[in-house]
């Protein structure tokens, strides 16, 4: 889908955090499986750049291995302070779809 | 997979780039004066080189940065484009929009304009402007006004002498309001 790169700025980290959770992986392998997940849209940079203030902010554990480029390849899991990061992505997307979807379908209201 | 030339020409794309996507709060004090002095760049290394000036967080960075372009251009090869293209594809969308810094900044500058704003300033400057422009009109006009022989003369033709002073002290005292404004601006420099 064309020009969702305005609503995915807020919940990007939260999809990058839930795909970390499903197993070890490293820095492209991520912008593959968003592509492999439809979105294509999002750019290079903006992954390489989320994966930097994940790993600033102390949500990921990070594994070092050999690469044929030269320095080590990072593979990222999730630590503790991720996985409770992500629980709250979870929690506020579920707070957001459902009152979105209470406004599409009821115009907001709740009784009807 | 990549030939020489091209390892080399990622390592120095991602050294230029990579310190661009980390945040201010990670770089060293060295980073953030380089980046925010760009132009100076190679002068100030020069004279800081004595310093530790990259800290590790920069050079992992750097590093993600060679293994990630490399892995996208790899991936753009397989769809068939040739070395040269997709590594002119990578440096294309991994290249920093420095349009968020150069924006940053320039909100950082206009609230430290206005959080040194003195009122009384500008106060000053608009009652010189109105007060040098008064006098400039009123001086030239009653100038004009005598020298074209005062109220006898006025009607047939003086006037347009009147006039002329008026306009010239109106210019006369912008000038000075203009002066006044760049002694303020010059003295709160200082």
């Amino acid at each position: 889908m064309d020009n969702l790169s305005e609503m995915l700025k807020g919940i990007l980290e939260g999809i990058v955090l839930e795909i970390i959770s499903r197993g070890e992986i490293y820095g492209y392998e991520i912008t593959k499986k968003l592509h492999a997940l439809g979105f294509q849209g999002i750019a290079e940079a903006t992954v390489y750049a989320l994966l930097l203030r994940l790993e600033k902010n102390k949500l990921v554990h990070i594994t070092k291995k050999p690469s044929d480029m030269g320095p080590p390849r990072k593979f990222y899991t999730l630590n503790e302070r991720g996985f409770e990061e992500l629980a709250a992505f979870w929690a506020k997307w579920d707070f957001l779809s459902e009152r979105i979807h209470l406004l599409r379908t009821n115009g907001g209201e709740k009784n009807v | 997979m990549f030939s020489h030339e091209m390892k080399e020409k990622i390592k120095q794309f991602a050294k230029e780039q990579a310190p661009y996507y980390l945040e201010e709060a990670e770089m060293t004090y060295m980073e953030k004066l380089r980046r925010k002095t760009g132009e100076t760049k190679s002068k100030l290394m020069a004279k800081f080189a004595k310093f530790k000036s990259r800290s590790e967080t920069a050079m992992e960075a750097e590093n993600d940065m060679i293994l990630y372009m490399s892995d996208y251009m790899k991936d753009l090869m397989e769809q068939g484009l040739s070395e040269q293209e997709a590594f002119e594809r990578a440096k294309e969308e991994l290249k920093f929009r420095s349009e968020t810094t150069k924006s940053a900044d320039l909100q950082e500058r206009i609230v430290a304009h206005y959080h040194h704003m003195d009122i009384a300033d500008y106060e000053a400057i608009g009652l010189f402007y109105g007060a040098f422009v008064f006098l400039g009109l009123s001086i030239g006009a009653l100038v004009g006004f005598i020298g074209s022989g005062g109220w006898e003369m006025f009607l047939s033709g003086g006037w347009i002498r009147t006039l002329i002073g008026a306009i010239v002290g109106f210019l006369i005292g912008t000038g000075l309001g203009l002066l006044s404004n760049a002694i303020i601006v010059l003295k709160r420099k200082k």
